[in-house]
Parts: C-alpha cells; sequence; structure tokens
C-alpha cells in the first residue's frame, strides 16, 4: 500500500547513446590505482602458487586447506553467475545493472579449473570406500569430476560470450581493437539476431542452472563427503549448492558495491537492486540454518556412533572454532542483521554483511573439507571409528589461501578490463521499460513487463 | 499475450459477490453430493470407532496404512496457501491476486482434514487429548522428545496462523458484503468487518498486518512439513526413513502438490461460478511456470533421497529400493507415482499452448496429485513391510472398505468445504483485484504496447 512519504522514483535516466559512451569509456580508462592493485594481486598469486608448489606430493592430510580454497572458490565465484542466469529466468529488471558483473564470474572458472587439477589428482582412489559412484570403475571421480567443471566452465564462458555479444559489436563500432570484431561475429543488431540471441541466453542459462547444482553434487560428496567412513547425508550436497547460492549473492552484493563505490557507475546501479538481492540474500541466510538443521537434527537423535562421530568431526569437535565462525557469521549476525529494512536499503552495510558471509564461508568450507581431508584411514571402513585431531594452517597453506583467492580476484579484473562491466544493451533496454507518472497525488515509477 | 478485460469497481463487486448473494442450481447439487460421501465416511469412522483398528488393513508389522498417508498428503495441499500467498505477496507477484484467497482457504481445509488423520488413525480417538502437555489425571507427561508430539503442536500453530491471515485479508470484502446485504446477513457481515470504513489508516494496518503475518507465516509453513518429516526421519528401525533430506524433501513435495491442488482448485471454481475474467490464461501459466521449477526441485530432492538410500550399500535400505523397483505391486506403484507426478505432467508444462489450457492443467495437476498421494504411500508402506529378523508374524497392508471409504470422504470433505466457503464468502479477495487494477498500466515501447505495473518504493 502506499505510504505518505513523497519522493521521486528512481529511474534510470541515461539517454541511451550515453550509456554506450560511458561504459565504453570506463572500459578502456583504467588509472593507476587499478594498475597497483593488479600488481599486488599478481605478486600474491605467484606466493600461492610457490605454496601449492610446496604442498604437491604431501599426504592427504596436508591438502584440506588447499581442497578448502578451491571449494571456497568454485562457490563464490561460479556460483555469482546464477544470480544473473536466475533472475533474468524470471524476467525481473533489478538485475540489469548487475547482469553483466555476475556473467563475468565464469572467467574466473578457468582459473578454478587449473587449480583443480593437483586436487584431482590427489584424489585418493575409491578402492575399498564408498562414493556416489556406486558400481563404476575407480577413476570414475576423477574423471567425471572433471567433465562437469570443465562443461560448467565452457557453458558459462558461452553464457558471458552470448550476453556480451551486442556490446563487443558497440565496442567494434567505435573504433575498438580487432577482437572485438571477431567477438562480436557480425552483430549488426537485426531482429533475426537479437531473437537468436535471446533463445542461446535461454538455454545456456538453463544448462548453467542445472550444471552448477550437479557440480556442486559431485564436488561436495566426492571431495569431502565419500573421504569419511559413514557419513551418509542425502542433504549435503544442496546444502554446499545453497550455501553456494547465499555466498555468490553475498559475491555480487560486495562486487556491486565495490562498482558504484569505486567504479563510478552510482547512477547505473540503484538501491532497488541492493534491496532485492538483500531480501535473497536474507532467505539464503534463513535456508542455511535450515539445511543445516536438517542434518543435525537427524544424526544428533538417531544417537548412533557412528554419525556422533561425523557430527563431531565436522561441528563440535576438532573444528569447533570454524563451526561456530561459520554459524554466527552466515546465519546468526546475517538473519539478525538482514531482518532491518533500513539495513537491506544501505549498500554499505550490505557489502559490511556480504564481507562477513563471505568469511564464514570460508570457514564452513575448512569445517567441511579440512575435516574430511584429515580422516587417512578410508579402507574397509563403514563408519567413522574415531575423530582425527585438528588440521591447524602451515605457512604454505596460509600461502595458498590468500594466493589462491588473490589470483581469483585478478582473474576477475583482468577480464574486466577486456568485457564492459556493465551490460550496455541490457541498461539501454531498461531505460525503455521505465517510466514515470503521477498516480493520484504521488510520482511513481511504471515498469513495462514484457511477455 | 494477456487477455484481461478492464472491469469497473462494480462490475468486480456485482461479480464476485454473485456466488454469495445467487447461488447457482449446480452448487447446491455439488455440495449435496459431495456431503452425502462425507456422511458415509462419517458413518465409517463411526463403525471403526466401535469396532476396532482391525476393521482396516493394518496389520503387524504394517502399523501404518491408508490414514497416515493420507494425513501426510494433506499436510502437503495445505502447503500452497503460505507458499503461493505470502511468498509471492512479498515477492509482489502481480499474478498472485486471484489465486491467493483460494489458496489459503484450502489451506485450513486440508489442515483440517489432516488433522483428523492420526486421529482416526488411534483407534480409541476419544484419547487424542493425551498428546498434550498436562499431567494432572493421568500422572504422566507425553514424551516431548517425540516428534509425534512435535507434530499436533505445528499443525496447530499453523492451523491458527494461517486462519488469521483469511481474517486479515477478508476484512475489507466482509466490510463489501455488509453494505451489500441486508437483516441477519449485514448484521454478521457487519461484525466481521470490524468497522472497516477503507480510511487510509485502516488500509496501511491491513497492510501491514497482511505482510507480518506472511513473514511470520513463512517460518511456519516450513517447520510443519519439517516435522512430519521427522515423524518418519528419527526412526531408526525403518530403512529408508532415517536420512537428513527428509523435511526439505517433504517441504518442496508439499509445494508440488500444493500447487498443483490450487490450480485444479481455481479452474474448477472458474467454470463453476463463471469466473473467465478474473482467473484468466496468464494466471495459470504463471502458475504452471511456477509448477514446473517446484517440480523439478522435487525431482531433484527425489533422487537425492533415493541415490543417497544406494551410496553405503546397506542391506535393508538396498531392499527396500528394490521393492519399489522389481517387486509387485511396489513396481507397478512405483510406475505410476513416477509417470504420474512427474514423466507425464512436467514435460507438457513446457508447452506454453499446455499451461494456457484449462482442460490440459486440469487434467496434469489431478495427475500431480494422483503421483504425490502414491509417493507418500510408497515411502510408508513398503519400509514397513519388509520382512526382518525377529518378527513372529508378517502381515502385508491391503487397504479394507472402511479405508477406503474415509480416504474418499476426506476428498468430499474438502470439496464440500470450498463449496460452503464460496457461499458465505468471496473466493477471490475484491479488493486485491481492485488494487490489481489500480497498479496496473501500459507502457508504448515503438510500436509495440507493453504490459507494465506501477511499482511503489
Amino acid at each position: 500500500m502506499s505510504t505518505n512519504h513523497h519522493h521521486e522514483p528512481n529511474i534510470f535516466q541515461l539517454e541511451p547513446v550515453e550509456v554506450t559512451r560511458d561504459v565504453i569509456a570506463r572500459t578502456r580508462s583504467r588509472g593507476s590505482r587499478y594498475w597497483g592493485i593488479v600488481g599486488v594481486l599478481a605478486v600474491l598469486l605467484v606466493i600461492g602458487l610457490i605454496g601449492l608448489g610446496m604442498r604437491l606430493g604431501s599426504e592427504t592430510t596436508k591438502l584440506g586447506y588447499y581442497a578448502a580454497t578451491f571449494s571456497f572458490l568454485f562457490t563464490t565465484t561460479q556460483t555469482a553467475p546464477l544470480v544473473s542466469v536466475a533472475f533474468r529466468m524470471t524476467k525481473n529488471h533489478w538485475r540489469r545493472p548487475i547482469a553483466r558483473a555476475s556473467e563475468l564470474f565464469a572467467v574466473v572458472g578457468l582459473f578454478n579449473l587449473l587449480i583443480f587439477i593437483p586436487l584431482m589428482i590427489a584424489l585418493p582412489s575409491t578402492e575399498g570406500r564408498w562414493t556416489i559412484w556406486i558400481q563404476a570403475a575407480s577413476w570414475s571421480p576423477h574423471v567425471f569430476d572433471t567433465m562437469m567443471l570443465a562443461s560448467l566452465v565452457v557453458c558459462g564462458l558461452g553464457l558471458l560470450w552470448s550476453g556480451a555479444i551486442p556490446d563487443f559489436a558497440s565496442l567494434r563500432d567505435k573504433g575498438g581493437s580487432k577482437i572485438y570484431s571477431k567477438l562480436a561475429m557480425g552483430w549488426q543488431g537485426t531482429v533475426r539476431q537479437w531473437k537468436m540471441q535471446r533463445v542461446l541466453l535461454s538455454f545456456l542459462g538453463a544448462f548453467y542452472f542445472i550444471g552448477i547444482i550437479w557440480t556442486h553434487y559431485v564436488i561436495s560428496s566426492d571431495f569431502s563427503m565419500s573421504l569419511v567412513p559413514g557419513w551418509v547425508d542425502s542433504i549435503y550436497p544442496t546444502f554446499h549448492a545453497l550455501s553456494g547460492l547465499q555466498a555468490a549473492l553475498a559475491t555480487m552484493l560486495l562486487t556491486a558495491y565495490v562498482l558504484r563505490r569505486f567504479g563510478g557507475y552510482k547512477e547505473y546501479i540503484p538501491m532497488e537492486t541492493f534491496w532485492a538481492m538483500s531480501k535473497i540474500f536474507l532467505a539464503t541466510s534463513m535456508l542455511w540454518f535450515y539445511f543445516w538443521w536438517s542434518a543435525f537434527i537427524t544424526y544428533w537423535y538417531g544417537r548412533q556412533i557412528g554419525e556422533q562421530h561425523v557430527l563431531q568431526l565436522i561441528n563440535f569437535g576438532p573444528y569447533i572454532y570454524a563451526f561456530v565462525i561459520a554459524f554466527l557469521f552466515c546465519f546468526v549476525f546475517a538473519v539478525f542483521m538482514l531482518i532491518w529494512n533500513p539495513i537491506r536499503k544501505n549498500p554499505g552495510a550490505l557489502a559490511s554483511i556480504a564481507l562477513m558471509v563471505l568469511i564464514g564461508c570460508f570457514f564452513d568450507r575448512v569445517r567441511l573439507f579440512v575435516s574430511s581431508w584429515s580422516v587417512s584411514d578410508l579402507r574397509d571402513q563403514h563408519h567413522l571409528h574415531y575423530v582425527p585431531d585438528t588440521v591447524l594452517p602451515e605457512a604454505p597453506d596460509i600461502m595458498i589461501i590468500v594466493g589462491l583467492i588473490s589470483g581469483a580476484i585478478l582473474v576477475y579484473m583482468l577480464a574486466s578490463r577486456l568485457i564492459p562491466v556493465m551490460s550496455i544493451w541490457e541498461m539501454r533496454e531498461l531505460r525503455l521499460y521505465q517510466r514515470s507518472r503521477m498516480l493520484v497525488r504521488k510520482k511513481v515509477m511504471v515498469l513495462g513487463k514484457p511477455e | 499475450m494477456q487477455d484481461r478485460k478492464a472491469l469497473t469497481d462494480k462490475q468486480i463487486n456485482d461479480t464476485l459477490t454473485n456466488s454469495i448473494l445467487r447461488t447457482p442450481l449446480h452448487w447446491y447439487i455439488l455440495t449435496g453430493f459431495f456431503a452425502v460421501i462425507v456422511l458415509m465416511g462419517f458413518v465409517a469412522v463411526g463403525i471403526l470407532a466401535n469396532r476396532g483398528l482391525g476393521m482396516t488393513g493394518m496389520n503387524r508389522p504394517v502399523y501404518w496404512g491408508f490414514f497416515i498417508t493420507n494425513f501426510v498428503f494433506w499436510i502437503g495441499i495445505s502447503h500452497a496457501g503460505v507458499m503461493l500467498s505470502a511468498i509471492l505477496r512479498l515477492a509482489q507477484a502481480e499474478w498472485r491476486r486471484p489465486a491467493t484467497r483460494a489458496a489459503e482457504v484450502l489451506t485450513v481445509f486440508a489442515l483440517g482434514t489432516a488433522a483428523m488423520m492420526p486421529i482416526v488413525h488411534l483407534g480409541r480417538m476419544w484419547r487424542f487429548y493425551w498428546v498434550f502437555p498436562y499431567d494432572w489425571a493421568r500422572g504422566i507427561w507425553p514424551d516431548i522428545r517425540s516428534p509425534l508430539v512435535w507434530d499436533p503442536h505445528a499443525l496447530s500453530t499453523y492451523l491458527i496462523g494461517s486462519s488469521l491471515f483469511i481474517f486479515v485479508a477478508l476484512i475489507p470484502d466482509f466490510a463489501v458484503l455488509r453494505d451489500k446485504t441486508t437483516g441477519m446477513a449485514h448484521q454478521i457481515y457487519g461484525a466481521l468487518s470490524m468497522g472497516f470504513r477503507g480510511s487510509v489508516r485502516q488500509w496501511r494496518l491491513q497492510a501491514i498486518a497482511g505482510i507480518i503475518l506472511s513473514a511470520l507465516l513463512l517460518p511456519v509453513f516450513v517447520s510443519v512439513h519439517s516435522i512430519v518429516s521427522w515423524d518418519f526421519g528419527m526412526a531408526m528401525a525403518i530403512p529408508a526413513w532415517h536420512t537428513t533430506i527428509f523435511a526439505p524433501y517433504f517441504v518442496i513435495g508439499a509445494v508440488h502438490s500444493g500447487v498443483a491442488g490450487v490450480i485444479t482448485v481455481l479452474i474448477l471454481l472458474r467454470w463453476l461460478f463463471r469466473w473467465d475474467d478474473f482467473i484468466r490464461r496468464e494466471h495459470i501459466d504463471a502458475l504452471g511456470r511456477l509448477l514446473f521449477v517446484v517440480a523439478n526441485a522435487w525431482l531433484f530432492f527425489f533422487a537425492l533421497e533415493f541415490m543417497f538410500g544406494l551410496y553405503h550399500q546397506e542391506g535393508t535400505e538396498v531392499v527396500v529400493r528394490d521393492l519399489w523397483l522389481f517387486q509387485t505391486p511396489w513396481n507397478v506403484i512405483f510406475l505410476l507415482f513416477i509417470f504420474t507426478g512427474y514423466i507425464i505432467p512436467v514435460p507438457m508444462w513446457l508447452f506454453r499452448s499446455v499451461r494456457r489450457s484449462f482442460p490440459l492443467m486440469l487434467f496434469t495437476t489431478i495427475l500431480v496429485n494422483i503421483g504425490m498421494w502414491l509417493e507418500r504411500f510408497l515411502l510408508i508402506i513398503p519400509s514397513m513391510g519388509r520382512k526382518h529378523s525377529f518378527t513372529f508374524v508378517w502381515g502385508d497392508f491391503a487397504p479394507s472398505p472402511i479405508e477406503l471409504m474415509i480416504v474418499t470422504a476426506t476428498f468430499a470433505l474438502v470439496f464440500m468445504l470450498m463449496l460452503l466457503f464460496a457461499k458465505a464468502f468471496p473466493l477471490i479477495p475484491i479488493f486485491d483485484i481492485k488494487e490489481g487494477n489500480v497498479l496496473r498500466d501500459e507502457i508504448q515501447i515503438g510500436r509495440r504496447t507493453v504490459q507494465a505495473v506501477i511499482r511503489e518504493e
């Protein structure tokens, strides 16, 4: 219902020509601050790779933090394009300003694929233990997991490319390098080309959606659950995917804040985008607890010794510090802050909560992956008979964590130099769908809802 | 394309109060028909109370049969109300408007029907009050650690919350009815409308109450079916029940069957009361798309539940999957369930022409609920009937005529209650439809006219 607060509706004001000119100018010109950050990130990445080199060939117990970092990066960066995909399907206009920024994370998938290769080699053989590949050959996880991740990366890149074709054409026409001409593939903006692009986006979006859910499923079960004898938790892959969606929203809120605050896109990213994302962010934060609780209560109530050991391992035993941080950051603090409307309408506050949730998500992955990689006795065990001690990070682990996270940010920043981080055509389209008019005595926004 | 027709406020008032003020003849015929079946159901309950549970097909070790299956099914149907009303209201989905009231009312009636099932199942149904936590006169407390005790509390909370939710949303419509009636009806609607005159303050309070109740009901809605799932999930001895995914799996299954149930009811009401201008193709199209997403999410959870039963290759778990897939009659029921619950309807919803066809949507949504009823049956009966050691007698389950009669009567009861409600109160929210008209607009883009909505900050 209406309120008595009179204020102008927040309508995107820039003319289509201005949008094209402005976004292209911002993409091409990068200041010294940008290159400074790129340099620092590159150095940190090298340090991370040195740490990774020191860890390769180590026993599995030593690779837990590497696995946790990979899972964290996969969770945050490769789930991020889902924000664009899902809300394009539901035709929400608020996603337009962040659609490209979200899809651009698909490029980080390439980086994730590279750092996945050593982890896949380190994954213990499935002989003598249960995996989700019940009767399949012992190499199943290695081959199929790689195939799934590689397919997801290809699909993500396809999604990014097909969503950016009109913008590549704009860059080509505004005197960009020859690469844009190749990427635009003769785009002229004919009705047929637009129709084809819509179809391509729909198909790739649907495939990406299905792909990311199933990749979460195989990664979570093959790289943590099946390493712990007796950990049979049917909700775990869904928890992994759901917490991935929460982390993806956190990543996008943080990215949107950075673009708005430091990238010069304040006019493009309205409060409505933050507000809409924050409501879903709140819902996913509550679901985080619900999914965790569903698993916990079933095990706790069952009182079976093997299940109690699993609960000890991943929640209340050697990694209780990680569990408490994850529980507080991903659920308690997040929910009790996000329920307040003024907070949901404050980009700075939302960015802070998003950062907190990302930290919580990292510790969540530590409790799940470091704990499972610390279980060394895998053969012929149907139940976890003992709870291994805490594995604390050593210098190479810290180098890996910092270096790989820096590497992911570096890849994203470099990609944003080539591909506009703001979708020109989507913003121009938004301009067409927004109007303002008087409703009784109040000026309101009228939003076109095409079929 | 949207096929809406511009209606004035008076036309909306007249059409939507028509079912109350001028009842069609087929309303009496249908209500009478359902009332006869309900009466037969009550007679069956009476026989059961008199003769005991031996009248049912339950036998050792299958202690839960049709009644509990039906209980879980109706709890599932009840999930559509909040799903459609609260979530879509919070998400400001405009197409929700004609569907919300019917969904909410279906929630309350389905919940009430569900609540009757465990009571009937008790055999000594007059002792149902034993679940409540008091000990005077009996000297014992119910075990509050038991999910079977959590159930009635979750269910009654949901019932009270949903009823309040409907009542708050009905207040402006009561006022319309008060102003259109005379005599005793005027007095009753006047009392129910609680002095509503449509002032700005009253509208604001009504809207705020609706939003707060929506937000409060959402966790209750999730908790109810989760707790129902824990009736099963907390049992260690029954294979295929002790699994961590049961809570969300039950919830998504409930939403699947509940939304399908709402579409069925809406299409039938449209036909019965000639609500062609209100329940339009665009509405069932939107509901169909929602159902498509929900159905696929349900399939994902079902796949996880199934696969993780096999994952650790425990003998008892494998036996239950073997029963589902390879042992007659369970494999026939399994095939029926998967075909009616997913394989036939969901691919059909991919086609826009199907989603916009009333007869096809009626057909597919009825199929879904046949499938979802069978799903609950399969979850309960084969797991209990599995042969295991140290049991001195083996019985199988075959429903008796008494059970069949009671279960049939529950369906008749819900339809009859919906019809009775439609006789006394508007099943499409009048004020919501009018608000939708105010917030509706069109914009011109090039040569094309595009439907638009007014967005309030």
